[in-house]
């Protein structure tokens, strides 16, 4: 379990404060209950000592006193009660004391001595306690005794012991349950957020215009859900504008370099230029072209973007393209002393625009003989494994550092010095596999280690069947 | 033969006429989807070059209009955007032919002579380039009488050339047409093989046939400008 969840933080909070008020709780319903009890049971034994003051001691002279104990035992049989009785003059001298209770709780004479006045007290004994109200009462000649009446207090510590383990028991069994409703409670309670997080998972780029679900409750959540379907719409509105300016800049380039190709066109085929002029020309026109490969290629990227309409997809053996495409290009390789080895099993068919995947396999193709020098090696498979069908273009080339693999397949990127215009390309040709893949549902990836070379990898559902997410 | 060109920049509209002009063709100019129509539905030309993006309506607009009333002159599309979608759409709308901006003007002028049914495919079995001869039959190469052996990119892309000779043929047009649009932006194959093709057709004699315009592209024989 995460402990530092806001599930766990909620209900860890909820229980301590509940396990506190629980405590608390008990411990003030033992400590008046307590109360309670002793002073109802003293309550008793009072009007019990007050009862043998009015009933004996008023009518009692000293001279009578030796008659006492034997009226009492008479009157009020303590020992068969289990009740301590105990009669003492005001000079310390005791008249009468019970003797040994039937169930011989306590030793009536280890209580001690009780001081004048009327008063209760409650006296430990070892074996027990007993809880003792005292009166002073005058004889019939005006001599003073104290009355002592008492019992064992065994019966308010039995209920007070009961109560206690009530709570005891209770208390767990409580804090258990409430402790199990929160994290059902606390759950449902974040289970929207849970939703609200899964589809924010779900929306990339290529689906911006989705939403997450607004509930109408005005509370937190609520909130959370529109500001961050704000925040989803500023990113589309963003996005959709650098869009539309990649698509918008690119035409409107078009015009001006039309009129440029063609002035410089007509200039250069024009036979009693000086050589100079003519060089001077072709360079130009040669950067002019490049500058419409760029605005091409921004412009197809543009529209692989926006998910246009696409040609219609067709089922084909990618293996066979693969092998078609490695020939074609057979000389551009041998022009640099590369080898091409193309391996392809039959039968890896997929679905989609033939003529933008094989351009997948060109770029791919030119990109490994372009950085792979003379007596290299670069070769080209297609397979199947795992329920896709893989293409992979692997040279033994400069490679690419790790540093830079992330951003190979950002327009405009270059990995270094060594990769610069020299090389040719409009930095867009990698872009573009990504873009082609993307809408056919295929993943690129790249490894390489830099002096040994570079493989490219294409992921592609074979078709019919859905790409397994590996 | 004379043609319709209706484009509003300026600049595009002059080159373009010029470019036809050289070859001898009447042009006339519009600069906006009404005078365009205006002059489609008073004379008869013979093909109409339009651009898709014009004031007053669009090209789309000046298409579907000149087909209602004329369906056989040949109509040629200029565009800055080549959205497939709308290419289809276009030539369902009764285009003939459809070209993207930035263009190479020698594939402007190539593409007119086709639509026109004067076009550069020449329909001889054998083609003569000074001493260079090429039977499109048995696809045999002879320079001087002696045979040369060529791989079938090299004999296609020889063919190409030897169409119209004279003229410059760009790497794209040349790429289109011996490759396929999948090679788009890999020129430097075209070099490559015109390299190749070289070194069997021009090195072993003193007479250099095969000709590069830096910049634009390369040629067969003569300049046809002199």
């Amino acid at each position: 379990m995460n402990t530092r969840s806001l599930g766990f933080r909620l209900v860890a909070w909820y229980a301590g404060v509940l396990t506190a008020v629980f405590v608390l709780l008990g411990v003030l319903t033992i400590f008046f209950l307590q109360r309670y009890l002793e002073a109802n049971f003293l309550d008793t034994q009072a009007r019990r000592a007050r009862q043998i003051a009015g009933t004996l001691i008023s009518s009692t002279s000293r001279a009578e006193e030796g008659a006492l104990p034997g009226e009492v035992e008479k009157l009020y049989s303590p020992e068969a009660s289990d009740r301590f009785i105990r009669i003492t003059r005001a000079d310390g001298r005791v008249v009468y004391v019970s003797g040994l209770p039937k169930d011989e709780r306590y030793d009536p004479a280890q209580v001690p001595p009780a001081s004048a006045g009327e008063h209760t007290r409650k006296v430990r004994l070892p074996e027990n306690s007993l809880l003792i109200a005292a009166i002073t009462a005058a004889g019939a000649d005006g001599t003073p005794y104290v009355v002592e009446v008492g019992a064992s207090g065994a019966g308010t510590d039995a209920t007070l012991a009961r109560v206690l383990l009530m709570l005891a028991t209770g208390l767990p069994i409580a804090v258990c349950v409430a402790v199990a409703g929160g994290f059902v409670l606390v759950r449902r309670s974040l289970a929207p957020v849970a939703r609200m997080a899964a589809t924010a998972e779900a929306i990339t780029q290529h689906n911006l215009g989705e939403r997450l679900p607004e509930v109408d409750s005005g509370d937190e959540l609520e909130r959370l859900a529109v500001s961050l379907n704000l925040m989803i719409s500023r990113l589309e509105a963003a996005i959709d504008g650098s869009k539309q300016f990649v698509a918008d800049a690119s035409h409107e380039l078009r015009t001006p370099l039309t009129v440029m190709r063609g002035e410089l066109e007509s200039l250069a085929q024009d036979g009693q230029l000086p050589g100079e002029a003519r060089e001077a020309l072709g360079s130009v026109l040669e950067e002019v072209l490049r500058l419409a490969e760029i605005v091409e290629g921004l412009f197809a990227l543009s529209r692989l973007d926006a998910g246009e309409a696409h040609a219609p997809w067709q089922r084909f053996d990618l293996g066979e393209l693969a092998a078609t495409t490695a020939g074609q290009m057979s000389l551009l390789a041998e022009d640099k002393h590369v080898s091409v080895a193309c391996e392809s099993h039959p039968g890896v068919i997929v679905e989609g625009d033939r003529a933008r995947l094989k351009q997948v396999i060109v770029n791919l193709l030119d990109n490994a003989i372009k950085y792979t020098p003379g007596g290299g090696h670069v070769s080209l498979s297609v397979k199947r494994e795992g329920g896709c069908a893989i293409l992979e273009v692997a040279d033994d080339g400069i490679g690419i550092p790790a540093e830079a693999l992330p951003h190979v397949f950002k327009r405009f990127y270059r990995v270094d010095g060594s990769r610069t215009r020299a090389q040719g390309g409009a930095g867009l040709g990698l872009s573009i596999v990504e873009s082609i893949c993307t809408a056919h549902a295929a993943r690129v990836e790249v490894s390489s280690v830099p002096g040994n070379g570079s493989t490219f990898r294409m992921l592609a559902p074979l078709a019919g069947e859905p790409l397994v997410n590996a | 033969m004379r043609m319709l060109l209706v484009e509003d920049e300026m600049k595009v509209s002059e080159l373009v006429a010029r470019a036809l002009r050289a070859e001898r063709y009447a042009v006339d100019v519009a600069a906006d989807g009404p005078s365009g129509w205006e002059m489609a539905d008073a004379f008869n030309y013979d093909l109409i070059i339009l651009d898709l993006m014009l004031p007053g309506f669009s090209g789309a607009e000046l298409l579907r209009r000149i087909r209602r009333k004329n369906q056989q002159v040949p109509i040629l599309i200029l565009t800055a955007r080549d959205a497939t979608v709308e290419k289809v759409a276009n030539f369902e709308a009764g285009a003939d032919d459809y070209l993207t901006k930035p263009f190479a003007f020698a594939e402007l002028v190539m593409r007119v002579k086709v639509l026109l049914r004067r076009g550069p495919i020449t329909r001889a079995s054998v083609l003569r380039v000074a001493d260079l001869e090429i039977d499109r039959l048995t696809q045999q190469v002879k320079r001087a009488g002696r045979r040369i052996e060529l791989t079938p990119k090299e004999y296609a892309l020889l063919e190409y050339l030897a169409t119209n000779p004279g003229r410059v043929f760009s790497r794209t047009m040349i790429i289109e047409h011996v490759w396929d649009q999948s090679f788009e932006g890999l020129t430097n194959i075209v070099d490559v093989y015109v390299r190749h093709l070289r070194s069997k057709i021009d090195d072993p004699f003193p007479a250099k046939l095969i000709r590069t315009v830096r910049g634009v592209g390369y040629g067969l024989g003569q300049s046809a400008d002199g």
